[in-house]
């Protein structure tokens, strides 16, 4: 299956936001941040349709989200809220600063076949963080 | 339609919009006028995905139990502890902030809030070379040139274009948008660079080396080369011709410029840039603050222990350590045994290799709603929701203080997030 | 404390409101106030006997609460190597030129002092002040409010409109829970927001056409007329500038016709007169203008002024004055911060260090001396170092030291740079002060000023806030600056209403202290309220609703009232 590198950029979005305040564990706030936006020329390169899954691969971890057609980044990048998901996707190393690299990360986007499940807060939880 | 309050003050983002008109009735709440959607939401949704009462952990689940077991069970966790974690903050009142300064110190711990991952580097920055810095209404009544870098107030704080930044009309202003030329910075086209008279598309990772060229120009510094960071000099060199020929001019930046390669480094080339810019016309920076009062947090470290961030009383006096007493660093290298989480939700944001040690340590989280990290918390105690069931004191993100009301009863037996922290202190006192 | 009797039993007493200079006596204190005579019985002793017993200091200018935050967080650096640990009654903190909120507290209280006043409050962030006055222990506080470059103060003065400048300044003290009116470069913070200043007093404000002399006569005369307990307090023009005394001079004498209220004489305070008696016309002819500045005040009783004594440290310069800290960034190349408030003020900040071997800083040393041994009246010179920005007011014993003693300051004078004895007076100066006048200077020279009735003296129903110093003036040196030094850093004990919260310099009790606030009630306020409501919406980004500070913020207060 074909492979496209890009570089990751997260972020807030006000859908993000308005569902936030519906609920962390709601299907609003799942809808609208496992997610991420992909350039239309790079999603037809890779045969993406809209809201097909998609992994996204960064030295840290994979996550699948499902895909979005943007025109608002150009081809090479990629968007995704900022939260569960992408936390997946991101090093601890802060640099003696604090603060992690959140954005202008190096990433891999590979399409995923329809049936591949994105992963829910509390499979989040029960995969990766509970011990 | 029941009771409409006016100049209510909303806590959602660092905006803190303080005239929105809401209607109260038989516990509901719905906003009348000025409230954005994030903030109608907000209001709407208010006694959505509650914690529904105290709750600690027992064989793996988490189990109901009363206030006061739950506050024994965190008293205990916390004295226990040899080196706990204090954290979050960025969503509660500055009252709230008090108590957990005196928490970490009583405890011995560390006290850390969320600017932490997002404006630690622009605090670090600030540190090392200033901030000229104004508030919102002198944006409003005199800028004539507004630059948005690496932030999207259109998507993060919806209110700030209309209330402070672009379109109002001011003392100096009188034609409001007209009056101003919107600039846009970004990587990606966004709302906000949508609507910008001048949007530099920029390459990720290079706002270190636009800002500082844009710096050596100002300063009458030659520049051969013909683009920088994917951007042409051409349209450089008209920024800065539009910098220095402004009145008063405003930087506004976000988590563009601190999250991005470079980070600490990109705040003080922008700093710098607005500092020298003094020389010439008057130009100011300010930073886009998330949470409602995530400056607040710094404001109230302040005071108390001299400083912003990543403070640690192990020592019995403060000692500040970005990097070293920060939550991340300090989660993900497995240094701190337990930790109280206090309106923030680390387990959704921090990196999943720092949440994963939050879900072995014992953890106390107190919070109006369910998060992530209430769900791998071994107490987590309900509180009020600041600003709609509690009021108490934000700091909105220009540093102007403003008192957040009560609008509305918690359910009973629900407490205000300070009160929670002061049963905890008198606990802890109590157990030793 | 309620119900509680103390002694303090045969010090050397010094509280020369009541005309005590010296004498060996007893101090009762009941309720938390100084009482007639009582019975020992049953009451607490205090051994005072070869001490010095002294009403606790009042300090009037001290910045503490405000915009000193923004410099605690901006200079970590600052704090590092002088930590505060907790203790089992204490608060933890950090200190040097920027000490936080309890230990601004507590080491006020190790010295000997109860009430210190911060002057120089934005309105707009009044309320964070005020949070901060609640987490500074011990010390009795209240806020100055800026109002020299403020929207109404001008636009009234432009349009004549006397009366409802007077509306505005009644209503404003109450909404913000305010003290007193201060002035910092009058227009000339409003004028640097365009990029300028203004350097003379006729110089016109831009966008108002008015003149820093229109303010602050203006502003004098409405201050006056509503009767506030203190005087305006002015920050001058060209602050820190060579030839600036002469703009003080000016200053002053625009005043000196304006009617003050009945009970007193005087009409203004000049805040930290140091910084602004300069001669000289540029860095390098740089000389002391405190001779003139000195006489100018000896001749004129229409005003009182603090020093704002620098001292040799590395300290932090914190002023609303923008474009000064502009200009103090150009010539140190320090890192500055600057802030302009909306429609009320500007402000910076930057590090700075005063070196014995600087001409200038040597020059500025000497001033400060100076003018506290010039000013021959000491009720109307007070010791101050305009914390921080002439060095830590834990530094002030220091300043004791020097006026005390004349070889302390000769012995200095030959360690620090010559032009501090060649361009000054001070070498010549023989003048020593004696323990009455070091207490007028500190407690009861300031309270008098600020109108405060219950402090600044020992007299019956006085608050009891008493400080005892380890000196024993019939066997300890007057000029013994070490000894001098020492007792005055660490008082023996402090009482505060009658609670002892300081013994041998250590904090032993830590009361919260009360706000004093100035409860206007001019019937003008009803001329303003159509262009409150305007200008607030127009022109602030609150509205007039979120402006006011609730009195959640002030848990312990006392409302003043006017003297008309």
């Amino acid at each position: 299956m074909e492979t496209l590198d890009v570089v990751l950029i997260t972020g807030r979005t006000d859908k993000q936001g308005v569902t936030l305040e519906i609920g962390k564990t709601s299907m609003d706030y799942y809808e609208s941040v496992a997610v991420v936006e992909l350039n239309e020329e790079d999603a037809e390169k890779l045969g993406l349709n809209e809201n097909q899954p998609v992994k996204v691969e960064t030295e840290n971890g994979a996550v699948i989200v499902r895909c979005k057609y943007s025109k608002s980044v150009k081809p090479g990048l990629a968007f995704m809220p900022y939260g569960p998901w992408t936390s997946l996707l991101m090093t601890h190393n802060t640099e003696g600063i604090s603060m992690p690299s959140y954005k202008g990360v190096k990433a891999k986007i590979t399409p995923q076949e329809e049936k591949m499940k994105v992963l829910t807060i509390e499979e989040i939880l029960d995969q990766f963080i509970r011990g | 339609m029941g009771k409409v309050l006016k100049d209510v003050v909303c806590s959602f983002c660092g905006c803190l919009c303080d005239n929105l008109e809401i209607a109260v009735e038989n516990g509901k709440i719905n906003p009348v006028s000025r409230a954005c959607k994030v903030s109608i939401s907000r209001f709407v949704n208010y006694n959505k995905d509650r914690v529904p009462y105290p709750m600690i952990r027992e064989k793996g689940g988490l189990v109901k139990t009363s206030l006061d077991e739950a506050i024994n069970k965190a008293a205990e966790i916390l004295s226990r502890a040899n080196w706990p974690l204090i954290y979050g903050l960025s969503s509660s009142v500055c009252e709230a902030h008090r108590k957990c300064v005196e928490l970490a110190e009583l405890v011995g711990g560390v006290i850390d809030q969320t600017a932490t991952v997002c404006h630690a580097p622009t605090i670090l920055a600030f540190q090392e070379i200033g901030e000229i810095h104004a508030t919102l209404g002198e944006i409003k009544n005199r800028s004539d040139l507004v630059i948005f870098w690496g932030c999207n107030p259109l998507d993060a704080h919806l209110n700030h274009f209309v209330r402070y930044s672009v379109t109002p009309k001011g003392l100096y202003i009188s034609k409001g948008r007209k009056d101003r030329t919107v600039v846009a910075v970004d990587v990606r086209e966004t709302r906000t660079t949508r609507v910008a008279d001048i949007f530099l598309r920029i390459e990720p990772g290079k706002d270190y080396e636009l800002l500082s060229v844009l710096r050596a120009l100002i300063n009458g510094k030659e520049i051969d080369l013909d683009k920088v960071a994917g951007v042409s000099m051409e349209e450089i060199r008209e920024l800065a011709e539009k910098m220095v020929n402004c009145r008063y001019g405003v930087i506004f930046f976000g988590l563009g410029l601190t999250m991005s390669r470079g980070k600490h480094y990109n705040v003080m080339a922008a700093l710098s840039l607005v500092r020298d810019l003094n020389k010439k016309t008057r130009f100011v920076i300010i930073p886009m603050r998330g949470h409602y009062n995530v400056k607040g947090a710094g404001v109230v470290l302040g005071w108390q222990t001299g400083y912003p961030f990543a403070v640690d009383f192990s020592r019995g006096y403060p000692r500040y350590g970005p990097g070293e007493f920060s939550a991340v660093n300090l989660l993900a290298n497995g240094e701190v045994d337990a930790a109280l989480i206090l309106a923030a939700d680390p387990a959704a944001n921090f990196p999943v290799s720092a949440s994963k040690h939050l879900a072995r340590i014992p953890t106390v989280v107190i919070d109006p709603k369910i998060s992530m990290t209430s769900l791998i918390a071994d107490v987590v105690i309900p509180s009020a929701v600041s600003g709609i069931e509690a009021e108490g004191t934000a700091y909105r993100m220009d540093g102007v203080p403003i008192r957040l009301r009560k609008i509305i009863d918690p359910e009973p037996g629900v407490l205000a997030d300070s009160e929670v922290l002061q049963l905890i202190i008198d606990r802890v006192k109590g157990v030793r | 404390m309620q119900g509680e009797r103390v002694i303090i039993r045969n010090g050397f007493v010094y509280d020369p409101i009541n005309k005590v200079n010296g004498e060996r006596m007893n101090i009762y204190i009941e309720n938390g106030k100084i009482s007639e005579e009582f019975k020992e019985e049953g009451a607490k002793v205090i051994d005072a006997t070869g001490k010095v017993v002294m009403p606790g200091g009042v300090d009037i200018h001290s910045h503490i609460a405000g915009k000193i935050n923004a410099a605690r967080l901006f200079r970590p650096e600052d704090h590092k190597g002088d930590v505060v640990s907790k203790t089992t009654n204490t608060r933890s903190g950090v200190g040097y030129s920027l000490p936080s909120t309890f230990t601004t507290g507590y080491r006020y209280a190790s010295m000997g002092y109860t009430t210190v006043f911060e002057p120089a409050v934005t309105p707009l962030e009044a309320r964070h002040a005020h949070e901060e006055l609640i987490d500074t222990p011990i010390i009795d506080s209240g806020l100055m409010v800026c109002l020299g470059n403020n929207y109404f103060t001008l636009k009234y003065i432009k349009e004549g409109e006397v009366e409802k400048l007077k509306g505005f300044i009644s209503w404003l003290m109450k909404a913000v829970k305010g003290f007193s009116v201060k002035i910092v470069n009058p227009g000339g913070q409003e004028t640097w927001k365009w990029g300028k200043n203004v350097t003379s007093l006729d110089d016109k404000v831009i966008g108002f056409d008015v003149t820093p002399k229109e303010i602050v006569t203006n502003l004098a005369r409405v201050n006056e007329e509503l009767g506030m307990p203190h005087t305006i307090h002015i920050h001058c023009n060209n602050l820190g500038s060579p030839g600036n005394y002469e703009i003080t001079i000016e200053t002053m004498d625009a005043l000196r016709n304006i009617k003050p209220v009945k009970g007193r004489k005087n009409v203004v305070h000049i805040a930290h007169s140091q910084f602004n008696s300069y001669g000289g016309k540029t860095w390098r002819d740089f000389s002391s203008g405190a001779g003139e500045v000195a006489d100018y005040i000896n001749k004129h009783s229409h005003v009182t002024t603090c020093i704002g004594q620098v001292i040799f440290t590395n300290t932090t310069t914190i002023t609303s004055d923008g474009p000064w800290q502009y200009r103090l960034w150009l010539l140190t190349g320090n890192k500055w911060t600057g802030a302009d408030v909306e429609l009320e003020t500007s402000g910076g900040i930057v590090p700075y260090v005063f070196r014995k071997r600087n001409p200038v800083n040597a020059i500025q040393w000497a001033v400060g001396l100076e003018l506290l041994l010039l000013i021959r009246d000491p009720w109307r010179v007070y010791l101050t170092t305009d914390h921080p920005n002439g060095g830590p007011f834990t530094l002030y014993p220091q300043v004791i030291g020097w006026l005390m003693s004349r070889k302390s300051r000769e012995e200095l004078l030959k360690k620090i740079h010559k032009a501090a004895s060649t361009r000054t007076q001070l070498p010549g100066i023989r003048r020593e002060y004696n323990l009455e006048e070091i207490a007028i200077i500190t407690r009861a020279g300031t309270a008098k000023s600020l109108g405060l009735k219950s402090k600044g003296h020992l007299g019956v129903g006085a608050d009891a806030d008493v400080a005892i110093y380890s000196f024993n003036p019939e066997k300890d040196s007057t000029s013994d600056y070490e000894k001098i030094v020492s007792s005055f850093s660490k008082a023996a004990y402090t009482l505060k209403n009658g609670e002892i919260v300081v013994k041998d310099g250590e904090i032993i009790g830590s009361p919260m202290g009360k706000t004093f606030w100035v409860e206007c009630k001019a019937p003008q306020e009803q001329e303003i309220m159509d262009d409150l409501e305007k200008t607030f919406y127009n022109y602030y980004t609150v509205t007039l609703t979120n402006f006011p500070v609730q009195f959640d913020y002030l848990p312990l207060h006392e409302p003043l009232k006017t003297m008309v």
